[in-house]
């Protein structure tokens, strides 16, 4: 049966339980579909499909008897691959963890599987996380789908790229400082930052533990929505996890007060901010408002972000000594400070200078300088944010101010990558939620909106995003063929 | 411009060692990215306004009940008595 890749999360789990097509038909053109164009855009590090076609035997016997498939049955999902999969390699596309198998499973990929979904592979990322276009992978640059010639934005780049082109139905991310909503635009597709606290972070590798959540990047927003009910909740295992209300697709969209954040849209790549204004009047047509306001600190946003992730990562990172796992130096000839140095050359380029950068933060003379500053920030945005969600329901703006780029084009010049993170980091910096839904294109590549709400209102981010999707109802399957 | 010297010293309290060419390119960029952040010296602000962004309450702490993690299994230079073998400390 063909075409069945094409289907959404909840088409794949209704086709199923009224036997249209059995899992392990659908799981096996999923895999054809991987065996088709992976070649073209490297999106997997590891691949588990003799273990996802068992599981889909396993959804088929369980159909055949009449048992509870999960509201996710048979769903095949893929994995960025710094989220811990009990008995699958997860590398963090680090050479440092290139043999890691993890002895248990994150909390999300529990709920996964309780829930019936079907792991087929680990997604390629930068290194740790630490990118925006996964050219820092240790393994392969993973191609966007739109266009094999650019980067599909990273660091969840390989999520974005295979959710994109089929070779999964729905993916987890995670999002530090743009990581889900980066690879969704770039790659025009759905991807949701959850609110800090809503989505246990047990399992999932750290990099920047204040600023991270694992969130869905899916093709549509209804499948968002059937994700992050799954994955939300309280979790022992996780202290800054909180329960919150479940979310759902309402037909009816309320009047919201929505705001285009100026200091978002300045200054960015004229097809996409030309885009932007026409997705703006849209909203006039759903019945909602929409402003133009500008946010006082936006500029110390960057900076400040790149102190508190390098200094936290320089601390995460520091645990990665090979001696419990890791690859094969024997540790006969050395001794132990000049071993774990040595050792940590297996670093890459990118991740040293963030552990260099997250070093000098901390030193003394430099923590009140750069650190305590950058913390500071942090709080006076998010009271300047939560002032402004009390009369704007949205603030929005591009999830990226420029288009997808060429290989190449900005990996010798950090601060350049860096700049392109500028609009992501407010949501990660205050801990609020942000989506990012394909708009549009130009020159045929993706332009992402980004709407960001109060703290656990992602209720109001689907409420628009759901009522957008269907009336801009874009292109989402590029040709691969 | 980052010295020889400084760049040896982050390398050395971050226990990496560079190689040549790193040696060579990093004091640049990371001077650019020192500049960048530099920005944060103009920001009228003290510890005084960090908030407790989160606004957790650790005062329900969970049981603090062993649970076998099976974390042994990854442990790739674990002897076979049980010990986890590691370089000289001199």
């Amino acid at each position: 049966m063909s075409g069945l890749h094409n289907l959404l999360a909840h088409e794949v789990v209704e086709g199923i339980k009224e036997g249209l097509f059995t899992a392990e038909e659908y799981v096996s053109t999923v895999i054809k579909t991987i065996e088709d164009v992976e070649s073209k855009l490297n999106s997997f590090i590891t691949l588990d499909t003799e273990r996802a076609l068992s599981s889909a035997k396993l959804i088929d016997r369980k159909i055949k008897e009449n048992e509870d498939i999960g509201y996710l049955g048979g769903v095949a999902v893929g994995i960025k691959d710094n989220i811990s999969t009990k008995d699958i390699r997860t590398t963090c596309a680090s050479k440092m963890l290139e043999d890691y198998v993890p002895s248990y499973d994150a909390t999300v990929i529990r709920n996964l599987k309780q829930n019936g979904a079907i792991i087929l592979g680990k997604l390629n990322l930068d290194e740790f996380g630490m990118g925006s276009t996964t050219e820092y992978s240790r393994y392969h640059p993973t191609h966007n789908p739109w266009n094999l010639d650019y980067v599909p934005g990273g660091s969840s780049g390989g999520c974005g790229a295979a959710v994109a082109a089929g070779e999964c139905t729905v993916s987890l991310g995670s999002d530090t400082g743009g990581s889900i909503r980066c690879p969704a635009s770039f790659c025009s597709v759905v991807g949701l930052k959850p609110t800090y606290g809503r989505v246990s972070r047990y399992g999932l590798i750290s990099y920047a533990n204040s600023l991270e959540q694992i969130g869905p990047i899916c093709r549509s927003v209804k499948d968002i929505v059937l994700i992050m009910n799954i994955i939300s909740g309280k979790d022992n295992s996780d202290n800054t996890s909180m329960s919150s209300s479940q979310i759902t697709i309402n037909n009816k969209l309320d009047k919201f007060d929505i705001a285009i954040v100026k200091e978002l849209i300045n200054g960015g790549d004229h097809g996409v901010t030309g885009t932007i204004y026409s997705t703006s009047d849209k909203f006039k047509e759903i019945g909602c408002t929409c402003d133009e306001i500008s946010i006082k600190n936006l500029h110390y946003a960057l900076p400040s972000y790149y102190t508190l992730a390098s200094a936290e990562a320089s601390s995460n990172l520091a645990r990665y000594d090979n001696i419990r796992y890791g690859f094969h130096l024997p540790i006969e000839e050395y001794k132990w400070d000049t071993y774990f140095s040595n050792v940590r050359k297996n670093f890459g380029e990118e991740v040293k200078r963030r552990i260099l950068i997250g070093s000098y933060v901390l030193s003394s003379g430099y923590y009140s300088k750069y650190y305590l500053k950058a913390r500071s920030l942090r709080s006076l945005l998010k009271l300047e944010l939560l002032k402004l969600f009390k009369k704007y329901d949205l603030l929005i703006g591009p999830t990226m101010p420029i288009l997808p780029f060429k290989f190449g084009e900005k990996i010798d010049d950090p601060i350049k990558m860096y700049l392109v993170d500028i609009n992501t980091v407010i949501a990660n910096l205050a801990g609020i939620p942000a989506i990012s839904l394909p708009v549009g294109f130009s020159n045929g590549l993706p332009i992402g909106l980004q709407m960001m709400a109060a703290p656990f209102e992602e209720q109001k981010l689907i409420d628009v995003s759901y009522a957008l999707e269907k009336t801009i109802n874009i292109q989402r399957r590029p040709s691969l063929t | 411009m980052i010295s020889k010297d400084e760049l040896e010293y982050l390398a050395q309290i971050s226990k990496i060692n560079l190689s040549e060419d790193e040696a060579k390119k990093f004091p640049q960029q990371l001077d650019k990215t020192i500049k960048y952040i530099d920005i944060l010296e103009e920001l009228a602000s003290d510890d005084s306004n960090v908030l407790d962004l989160q606004e957790m309450k650790f005062d329900e702490l969970r049981d603090d009940v062993v649970r076998m993690s099976g974390a042994l299994r990854i442990t790739k230079n674990l002897t076979e008595d049980g010990f986890l073998r590691g370089p000289k400390m001199k």
